[in-house]
């Protein structure tokens, strides 16, 4: 059999064999996503408790779950939570990732293996993430309170203090992932042409001038970016404070996911929980568009 | 040029602060390692030298931590041979499809890469429990494939769209099929970043903690589920919880350096936390 390409039969015979490739993982993706969202919104609409038969399809009160969530404290209280741990995160990680990037940017041998070195804390299992730093902020083993304690400046237990257990939180969660926008910020560094720089130089500019001037403006859309996907991962945040705190002490470190996972596992109110987790994706959602929009004109740029 | 500006500002400096930073940024890594072969009776001295003893990595595979560890590595290959089964074709396809509605996809996929876990897991568990899936290996695949296979799909089309087309034409002139021709020419050339797709894949679904959590009990158990345990058995095994959580970070640290080019591509599209 003699096959024509390039004609219309061809491309459309072509696109037929391209559509059942896609199919499978389509209707997989559709079965293991669409399908549990559709699911959580309808038990969102339900006061759905495992204890209490039939509160299953009991949508008497639709949105009874959302109308009560502000007057919840519980729940105001763990937006506040994740507000602060998200825009720490978010400021810190953009921070200390382009302050590393600009130390590593130089092509050196050493900052060539620092490169490569300094991604270990990001790939780590969240959950060895945690018990490492549940380690080194517990003040009986931890090598950082017996240094700070021999130089005369003993530091109290972090995570057991309401006033610091969340910082310690966010400390332990920028170590894990400013990585990300170090990278993300080193890829377009790279990406700045020399010819501006060396104009600048020319004219006398001193070396934060050409920073302030010529490499922000061009690396501030990735740091966008980064700081969106930073903001993103931020409102996922579970394994450290499960692991570190269990939400405590009292509720201080307990995030909106966090509370969730109580509500829902704990509490077994899984339509307030779902609930809470509709209004989650929901902004997540929003944020992820926010991201296509600022990367589709020069796709891949920073990936 | 570089001469010049080498000059300028003396690196030697800044290679120092690299080095500096570089030690202190992974002391923490290096700090477990340590506490896993330190003895029992030492880990409350602290002092810089000890005897190393394999004790905690001896009391480790006496226990149920072995079996745990069996399941990690379980799923997590099964996810990732699964999501690369369905992601690759699907990701060529819309490398190359000229078809209306791809760009869509792909935004579905990105968001699908971003929801967080607890939305899936509300409805997952309830399903689960009904189906009979709750604790065993086959329910965490399934829920390791929500984000792997859009992971699979996410990395793999850049490097598709990478592969000339002209090479897939002259194949076709010489009458074969478009799959027989991605299988004969496409795929051999990608090779480099499949592997590096499917390493990155096994990373995600190995550090899972969030899914296998909720979805198992003791049957299905991850590795890093059973870490857990030795937090709430009293009297804090920390040997114990350094041994395996050296276990559990060994193989991601030595699959990370293998792939690291290709890491900020799989990062980027919003690792799973949990």
């Amino acid at each position: 059999m003699t096959v024509v390409p390039a004609g219309p039969a061809w491309t459309d015979r072509r696109d037929r064999d391209l559509v059942l490739g896609l199919a499978p993982a389509l209707v997989v993706l559709a079965l293991l996503t669409v399908t549990p969202g559709v699911y959580l919104v309808l038990t969102s609409l339900t006061p759905l408790n495992l204890a209490v038969p039939g509160s299953e399809w009991d949508f008497s009160q639709p949105l009874g779950n959302y109308a009560g969530m502000f007057e919840d404290p519980r729940f105001v209280h763990s937006v506040g939570v994740q507000a602060q741990l998200s825009i720490a995160s978010v400021v810190l990680q953009l921070l200390i990732g382009l302050g590393v990037a600009l130390l590593l940017h130089p092509n050196t041998p050493i900052r060539q293996l620092a490169r490569s070195w300094m991604l270990v804390p990001m790939v780590l299992p969240p959950i060895v993430v945690g018990i490492t730093w549940l380690a080194l902020f517990t003040v009986d083993i931890s090598p950082i309170h017996r240094f700070l304690a021999w130089m005369g400046l003993p530091m109290p237990p972090l995570l057991t203090n309401p006033s610091t257990a969340l910082w310690a939180i966010v400390f332990a969660g920028t170590w894990q992932h400013f990585p990300f926008t170090m990278l993300m910020a080193l890829a377009a560094l790279q990406m700045v042409p020399e010819s501006p720089i060396e104009a600048a130089r020319i004219d006398g500019a001193n070396r934060w001038q050409i920073f302030r001037h010529v490499r922000l403006p061009f690396i501030a859309p990735t740091l966008a970016v980064a700081g969106l996907f930073v903001l993103i991962d931020s409102v996922k945040a579970f394994p450290l404070i499960f692991i570190m705190t269990d939400g405590g002490p009292g509720e201080v470190t307990e995030v909106t996911n966090f509370y969730v996972y109580r509500q829902a596992f704990t509490f077994s109110l899984w339509g307030y929980g779902s609930a809470i987790a509709v209004l989650m994706m929901a902004g997540v959602f929003a944020l992820s568009w926010v991201i296509d929009r600022i990367t589709t004109p020069n796709d891949g740029r920073w990936s | 040029m570089t001469t010049r500006r080498r000059h300028r500002f003396p690196h030697w400096r800044g290679d120092v602060a690299t080095a500096a930073l570089l030690l202190a940024v992974l002391f923490p890594f290096f700090y477990l390692i340590q506490l896993s072969f330190r003895p029992k009776e030492d880990i409350f001295a602290g002092g810089l030298l000890f005897t190393p003893t394999l004790e905690h990595y001896g009391a480790l595979w006496h226990g149920n931590f072995p079996f745990s560890f069996v399941n990690s590595v379980v799923t997590a290959a099964s996810a990732t041979a699964l999501a690369l089964l369905f992601g690759v074709p699907a990701a060529y396809a819309l490398s190359r499809a000229s078809f209306r509605g791809s760009r869509r996809i792909g935004l579905w996929i990105l968001v699908t890469r971003m929801a967080p876990p607890i939305a899936f897991t509300i409805p997952l568990f309830i399903t689960f429990r009904f189906l009979g899936l709750h604790d065993t290996r086959t329910g965490l695949v399934i829920v390791y494939l929500t984000f792997s296979l859009a992971l699979v799909i996410w990395m793999m089309k850049p490097f598709f769209d990478a592969v000339p087309r002209e090479l897939e034409e002259a194949a076709a002139i010489d009458g074969c099929g478009t799959w027989t021709t991605f299988l004969t020419i496409t795929l051999p050339l990608t090779a480099p970043g499949l592997a590096a797709t499917a390493v990155i894949c096994f990373i995600q679904s190995w550090n899972d903690f969030f899914f296998a959590l909720i979805l198992t009990r003791t049957q299905a158990s991850t590795a890093p589920v059973a870490i857990v345990g030795f937090i709430q058995y009293a009297g804090w095994e920390w040997g114990r919880m350094a041994a395996a959580g050296t276990l559990v970070m060994m193989p991601v640290v030595v699959f990370s350096v293998l792939v690291r080019k290709y890491l900020v591509r799989g990062l980027a599209a919003g690792s799973v936390k949990g």
